[in-house]
C-alpha cells in the first residue's frame, strides 16, 4: 500500500480509539457531567426556592400594602366623621350661645322696659306730687309778693 | 547573596562542562542518514516495534497505546479518588475537570443541539487523544525496533495508519449521527462529503509530521540541539496539540450537527380555487 497503509494497523487504531472513548466515558465525561448536573440543579432548587420565597414576600407586601391602603381610607373616614362631630358640635354650641343670646337681649329688653315704666311711673308720681304742693301752697299761702313784703317790713323794724 | 553568586557560579560552570563534553565525545556514528530517518519518519517501513511478538507495527502504535493507557488509567485515577471528593465550590483541579468536560459538551451542544450526548462524548476522547498525544512525543520515551535499534516514540497521530483510523472514525460518527436522526436521508447528507475523512486524516497526519520532521531534522544536527528545540518544542507540539484538537473537534461536531438536523417537513402549500 502506499505511505506504508497498513488496514490492520487501522483497524487496531480504531480498537484503540473505541476503548478510549467508552472508557473515558464512563470513568471521566459522565461522572463529571453527572456532577455538574446535580450541582446545577442544586442551584436550581435554590434559585426557585428564592423565587418562591420572594413570590411569598411579595404577596405578604402587597397584602400589608393593600391593608396600608385600607387603613389609610379608614383614617381618613374617621377623620371626616370627627371632623363632621366636631362641625356639628360646634354649631348646636353656636346655635346655642346664639338662643342665651337671644334670652339675654330678651330678658334685658324686658327689664328696660320695666325700669323705663317703673321711672316713668315714679316720675308720674312725682309730678303729679309736685303739682299738688305746688297747688296746695297757691291756694293756701298768700301772694307771695306780700309775704316778700312784710318780712321786708319786718326787717326794717329790728334795724331800728 | 553570597550563597547566589556561587550558585550561580556552579550552574553556568556546569552549563560548560557539558557542552564541552557534548561537543568532544562526538557522534557515535549514524545507523543512516537524514534522507532515510525523514523518509522513515513518514513511512515507517524500517524501524518498525514487534507487538507483543504477534506483529510488527509502526511507533505510532505503540505510542497510541501508550498514551490510552495512560488516559485512561488516569481517569481511573480521576474517578476513584478524586471525583467522590468534588465540591459545589470546585478547586482548582475539578475546576480544569469541569472546564475540559464542559467545553467538549458546550461544542457539541452549540455545534449539534438536536443530538449532543453522543457525539460529545466522542469529541472528547478524540481531543484528549489528539491533545495528550501530540504533547507525548516531548517525553521522548524509547523504544527497541526490530532491529534492535533504539527510537524515539513519535506521536501517534504522525503515524499515518493512525490520522487514517482517527478521520475515518470521525466520519462515521458522524454518518451515525445522520443515520440515528435522519435513516437515509442522514446517510445522503454525510455522503455528500465524501471529502471529509480523507481531508480530516491527511490535515491531522500532516500537521503533527510537520512537527515531527522538523524535530527529526533539528535533533539530527547536534549543532542545532541547542536553544532552538525548545522554540521548536512549543511551536510544533504545543501549538500543534491545540490547534489540531480544536479544529478536529469543531469539525465532528459541526459536521455531526450538520447531518443530524431534522428534516424540514414539507408543507402542502392549498391553493385556492377560485
Amino acid at each position: 500500500m502506499p505511505l506504508n497503509i497498513d488496514w490492520q494497523q487501522i483497524l487496531l487504531h480504531w480498537m484503540n480509539l473505541a476503548i478510549l472513548t467508552g472508557g473515558l466515558y464512563f470513568l471521566l465525561y459522565k461522572p463529571v457531567k453527572d456532577f455538574m448536573a446535580k450541582r446545577e440543579a442544586h442551584y436550581r432548587s435554590l434559585d426557585e426556592e428564592a423565587a418562591a420565597k420572594l413570590a411569598e414576600a411579595e404577596r405578604i407586601k402587597a397584602e400589608c400594602q393593600a391593608k396600608l391602603d385600607g387603613a389609610d381610607e379608614e383614617i381618613r373616614q374617621m377623620k371626616a366623621r370627627v371632623q363632621q362631630a366636631a362641625q356639628k358640635s360646634a354649631e348646636e354650641q353656636l346655635a346655642q350661645a346664639h338662643g342665651q343670646a337671644r334670652q339675654i337681649v330678651a330678658h334685658a329688653q324686658a327689664e328696660a322696659e320695666h325700669s323705663r315704666e317703673r321711672v316713668l311711673k315714679e316720675s308720674q308720681r312725682e309730678l303729679r306730687k309736685l303739682a299738688a304742693q305746688a297747688t296746695r301752697k297757691l291756694a293756701f299761702h298768700a301772694d307771695p309778693f306780700d309775704q316778700f313784703l312784710d318780712l321786708a317790713e319786718e326787717g326794717e323794724e329790728y334795724e331800728e | 547573596m553570597k550563597h547566589r553568586k556561587r550558585g550561580l557560579v556552579l550552574w553556568a560552570a556546569a552549563v560548560l562542562v557539558l557542552l564541552a563534553g557534548a561537543l568532544l565525545a562526538g557522534s557515535p556514528g549514524r545507523s543512516e542518514n537524514v534522507q532515510e530517518a525523514m523518509r522513515d519518519a513518514v513511512l515507517h517501513s524500517v524501524n518498525r516495534i514487534s507487538l507483543f511478538g504477534l506483529k510488527e507495527v509502526n511507533p505510532g502504535m505503540i505510542s497510541a497505546f501508550l498514551v490510552t493507557g495512560a488516559l485512561l488509567l488516569a481517569a481511573a485515577v480521576v474517578r476513584l479518588f478524586v471525583i467522590p471528593r468534588f465540591q459545589y465550590m470546585p478547586g482548582r483541579f475539578q475546576m480544569v475537570l469541569e472546564q475540559a468536560v464542559g467545553m467538549f459538551d458546550g461544542m457539541a451542544r452549540n455545534s449539534s443541539p438536536h443530538r449532543f450526548r453522543f457525539v460529545g462524548a466522542y469529541i472528547f476522547a478524540a481531543g484528549a487523544f489528539i491533545f495528550v498525544g501530540t504533547l507525548f512525543e516531548l517525553l521522548g520515551l524509547q523504544a527497541v525496533t526490530v532491529h534492535g535499534h533504539p527510537i524515539t516514540l513519535p506521536a501517534p497521530l504522525s503515524d499515518v495508519n493512525a490520522a487514517i483510523a482517527m478521520g475515518t472514525l470521525s466520519y462515521l460518527v458522524i454518518l451515525s449521527g445522520g443515520v440515528a436522526a435522519n435513516g437515509m436521508k442522514g446517510v445522503g447528507r454525510t455522503l455528500k462529503e465524501f471529502s471529509l475523512p480523507i481531508s480530516m486524516s491527511f490535515r491531522l497526519f500532516g500537521a503533527l509530521l510537520s512537527g515531527l520532521l522538523v524535530t527529526e531534522l533539528v535533533y539530527y544536527y547536534v549543532n542545532l540541539s541547542f536553544v532552538l528545540p525548545v522554540v521548536v518544542g512549543v511551536l510544533f507540539t504545543l501549538l500543534h496539540a491545540l490547534i489540531q484538537t480544536y479544529v478536529l473537534t469543531m469539525l465532528v461536531s459541526m459536521y455531526y450537527g450538520e447531518v443530524s438536523e431534522p428534516a424540514p417537513k414539507n408543507k402542502k402549500i392549498h391553493t385556492v380555487q377560485k
